[in-house]
């Protein structure tokens, strides 16, 4: 029940980053934060499950795709840090 | 009442690194929260008793991506953000946030009894089931990360035409 | 023959059709609109004239609800077909003059069309056989009414008089409404011989209500006292069209209307009362006024007026063949002054008297119609105009002494003014500087076809008695003789003060006061204006302003903003900002999440 609590509050707290930093590498970070917290209450259901072997080899899986879309997440802050815009407010081209 | 002590530490650590990667300032601090995230988070794996898990954490996130925030802060300069919580919007996704986590914690409520660290996940277990029952998703997860290794190059790569 | 009288609704399709087409083509038709226009009382007069002998009538079912039904009809009965003749002689006349007097207009077909749209309304008017078809054609008149007196509409003065020709017969009309109301309530029919076969067995309140209406609406139209105010105005519009529906027809239609339904009047002794009274005080103000007056036209419309009033004194006097008869003769003399006064306007390029004079030398044939018509308005004999106007006054005297005493009066005045003006246009010293010219024989000719009319008219006296169901008493000796003798002495009186030096004396203060107190009819206009216009404009400014643009536009306009802010404050929602979004969609999810576990609980 606790890790439950402590998985979404995790969560929640990453999403709060995501949403609210101006800086793009803070935002990145924030979305490890909410990985982490995900892969943690994945963990905690695994460990209460029947297989918890494959629950741990799911979060590989999970741990393999954060770090590669973190990856990716910094090549594209590189391009756009070599245009000029490296904050949130100054990408803002689909204007309604 | 060890084992829950310990794990309170580790949620401890776990927290307090989330508040510093959301609420600092400055980049370098952020790193260092973030560190502390990811080495609760992994050890928090280790309590339940995934022990490569956490060590393939520790070497993947800590080594490799929070090594990778650091050269990008460090190599392009971004030296701080703005003030936390500094308006109006800020507020209103504080409120959506916690109404997040109560939501989230509502609807999973009835499905995780006590959490309890759990004996017997060893490694072959593990590499049974990976390469055995999960291996077509284990050469998927292969591909996947070769495609995003491709994919940072190129964006890395072009853009030139401006 | 038997053609014309058995088909009488060409009276009104004949002159509606070329009305139809004359403003179909209106750019089209040039001088030839006024020959065909006269298609039309052409139609009229040979069909009165055919059917005088015998009626013809015919009928159609319009409506029917429940059980009731209004049937529309014609019929041409001796009243209709004598109306059809004056009616179609004075169009067919003023066409002809007003080839020669609109000559060169810029209007000159759309004016053709509207008097070829007249001629078919007053016609539908005097062969209608039930009210709904009377009132249809009362209507049409005055909207043709209102049309051409404000034919120049460009001159502010012009379209000014003809809204108010409009709104004050108005509320006749109105009246007259509320009468027909009355008699569909009673009757449960609105056909006149139905209507008019029950006259005798209604309730006394009832049959005393819609006489009473019948006759506003008939004062509204015939410009009688307090609904004259329009008439005065009404003459800026071109004098051909006064000398037709100022003078002769429409606003006789009002006398015509009393007599077509004459059995609610005569079981209604009020309503006669009321004529009377009404017909009295008109004939004798309208005649101080026209004697004060200083523009040509204006004299005979005051004089119209007057002469109208005599009509309705008349009917007041139960003697409803007597007003037709003198109908008759007023159309053939006032018609007649009225294109004179338009002869005399298109010589000498003036309508003050004052500036007038000595005309007799320069317009001789034109005088001479104007004194034959002023002869005859005077009621001297033997024009027409002296018998009809005696057998006016005698039939008055009979029923009402103090009328009669009043009527002799106001023959006095009309002789007094009659001869003024004749003598400050055709006599004396030329005032004016602009050589004053004859005019063409277009114009000339009607003139000459109703100043014989004028003379000789009085002789249809006793066919026209007959053919109307009665018979009119012999001329009595005392009665025509105070006539003649106050008819010279008026004549006398007016001739001396037009004479020249009376210019240029100083009037003695009351006398001054007094004749400008005529001169604007004794303030009876200035007192409606004060008392009910200007309260109904400010009603009327009000509620536009509060319930129209207030209310009615600002819902309509408030929706409109309301729509384009609310669309506004949804533009922002895309503001380009991806955390923005995350953060709806964040937003979106926690609602989805509680509302399943809500659901599921």
């Amino acid at each position: 029940m606790t890790t439950l609590v402590l998985a979404c509050v995790i969560v929640a707290a990453g999403l709060y980053g995501v949403l609210t930093r101006r800086d793009l590498v803070a935002v990145l970070a924030s979305v490890e934060v909410m990985l982490g917290g995900a892969s943690l209450l994945l963990v905690a259901y695994a460990a209460a499950g029947t297989t918890p072997a494959a629950g741990q080899g799911y979060a590989l899986f999970v741990l393999a795709v954060g770090a590669a879309e973190a990856a990716v997440g910094i090549a594209l802050l590189v391009s756009l840090v070599r245009r000029g815009r490296s904050r949130t407010d100054q990408i803002t081209e689909v204007r309604g | 009442m060890s084992t829950t002590l310990l794990w309170w530490g580790l949620a401890a650590l776990t927290l307090a690194g989330a508040a510093v990667v959301l609420l600092t300032r400055e980049m370098m601090r952020m790193i260092i929260g973030l560190g502390a995230f990811l080495l609760g988070i992994a050890g928090l794996y280790a309590w339940f008793g995934f022990g490569l898990l956490a060590v393939a954490e520790v070497f993947v996130y800590v080594g490799g991506v929070l090594v990778l925030f650091l050269l990008a802060i460090t190599a392009m300069g971004r030296d701080s953000d703005s003030r936390a919580i500094a308006r109006h919007f800020d507020i209103g996704a504080a409120v959506i946030c916690a109404g997040l986590s109560v939501v989230l914690v509502l609807a999973l409520r009835g499905l995780l009894p006590a959490s309890a660290p759990v004996a017997g996940v060893t490694v072959e277990k593990t590499a049974d089931a990976l390469l055995g029952a999960w291996l077509p998703q284990f050469e998927i997860a292969g591909v996947v990360l070769l495609a995003g290794l491709a994919a940072a190059l190129a964006i890395v790569q072009g853009g030139d035409d401006e | 023959m038997s053609l014309l009288r058995s088909a009488p609704y060409l009276v009104v399709l004949v002159p509606l059709v070329v009305a139809a087409a004359l403003a179909a083509g209106i750019r089209v038709w040039g001088r030839a609109s006024a020959w065909v226009a006269l298609l039309g009382p052409l139609t009229l007069l040979a069909v009165g004239v055919a059917s005088l002998g015998g009626r013809t009538s015919g009928s159609l079912t319009w409506l029917r609800v429940g059980e009731r039904a209004i049937v529309v009809g014609y019929n041409t009965d001796a009243l209709a077909a004598v109306m059809l003749v004056v009616v179609g002689v004075v169009a067919a006349c003023v066409m002809v003059f007003s080839i020669g007097y609109m000559h060169g207009d810029r209007g000159y077909v759309r004016y053709y069309a509207l008097l070829s749209l007249f001629t078919a309304a007053m016609a539908g008017l005097v062969i209608a056989a039930d009210l709904v078809s009377l009132f249809v054609a009362w209507e049409l008149v005055g909207a043709c009414s209102f049309l051409l007196i404000g034919f120049w509409y460009e001159k502010p003065s012009a379209a000014e008089a003809a809204r108010k020709a409009f709104m004050v017969t108005r509320v006749g009309d109105a009246a007259l409404l509320l009468g027909m109301a009355v008699l569909w309530r009673a009757t449960g029919s609105l056909d006149l011989a139905v209507v008019l076969g029950k006259a005798g067995s209604m309730a006394p309140a009832v049959v005393t209500a819609a006489a009473i209406c019948v006759l506003l609406g008939a004062m509204g139209k015939s410009a009688q006292f307090p609904l004259h105010m329009w008439l005065p105005d009404a003459m800026e519009g071109p004098t051909p069209v006064s000398a037709l529906i100022h003078a002769a027809t429409m606003v006789a239609a009002g006398v015509f209307l009393i007599a077509r339904v004459w059995p609610l009047f005569a079981a209604a002794p009020a309503s006669r009362e009321m004529a009377l009274v009404v017909g009295t005080i008109t004939a004798l103000g309208a005649a101080t006024v026209a004697l004060a007056q200083r523009d040509i036209k204006k004299v005979l419309a005051w004089s119209t007026i007057s002469q109208l009033g005599f009509m309705f004194a008349a009917l007041g006097a139960g003697a409803w063949q007597v007003a037709i008869f003198h109908l008759v003769t007023h159309a053939a003399f006032k018609g007649l002054l009225f294109l004179t006064a338009g002869s005399v306007i298109h010589g000498s390029g003036t309508q003050d008297l004052r500036e007038m004079g000595g005309l007799a030398k320069r317009m001789p044939i034109t005088a001479a119609c104007w004194i034959a018509g002023a002869v005859s308005l005077a009621g001297i004999p033997p024009a027409a105009g002296f018998f009809s106007k005696d057998l006016v006054v005698s039939s008055v005297l009979h029923s009402a002494p103090w009328a009669g005493v009043a009527l002799f009066a106001a023959s006095a005045l009309t002789a007094a003014y009659a001869a003024r003006a004749t003598r400050l246009a055709f006599f004396g010293e030329t005032r004016s500087d602009r050589p004053a010219h004859e005019s063409p024989w277009i114009m000339l000719g009607p003139l000459v076809v109703l100043g014989v009319g004028a003379l000789v008219l009085g002789v249809v006296g006793g066919p026209l008695a007959s053919d109307l169901g009665t018979a009119f008493e012999p001329l009595s000796l005392p009665i025509a003789g105070t006539a003649i003798v106050l008819a010279l002495v008026g004549a006398a009186l007016g001739w001396r003060s037009a004479r020249p030096e009376a210019a240029a004396q100083e009037l003695s203060d009351s006398w001054r006061g007094l004749t400008r107190a005529a001169f604007s009819g004794w303030g009876v206009d200035a007192f409606v204006t004060r008392f009910v216009v200007r309260p109904a404009t400010a009603i009327a400014r009000a509620t536009d302003a509060m319930g129209d643009r207030l209310l009615i536009d600002g819902i309509a306009e408030g929706v409109a903003s309301l729509a384009s802010r609310v669309g506004g404050l949804f533009a922002e929602v895309q503001s380009g900002d991806g955390q923005w979004y995350a953060a709806l969609m964040a937003t979106g999810v926690v609602l989805f999440i509680a509302a399943a576990v809500w659901l599921v609980r």
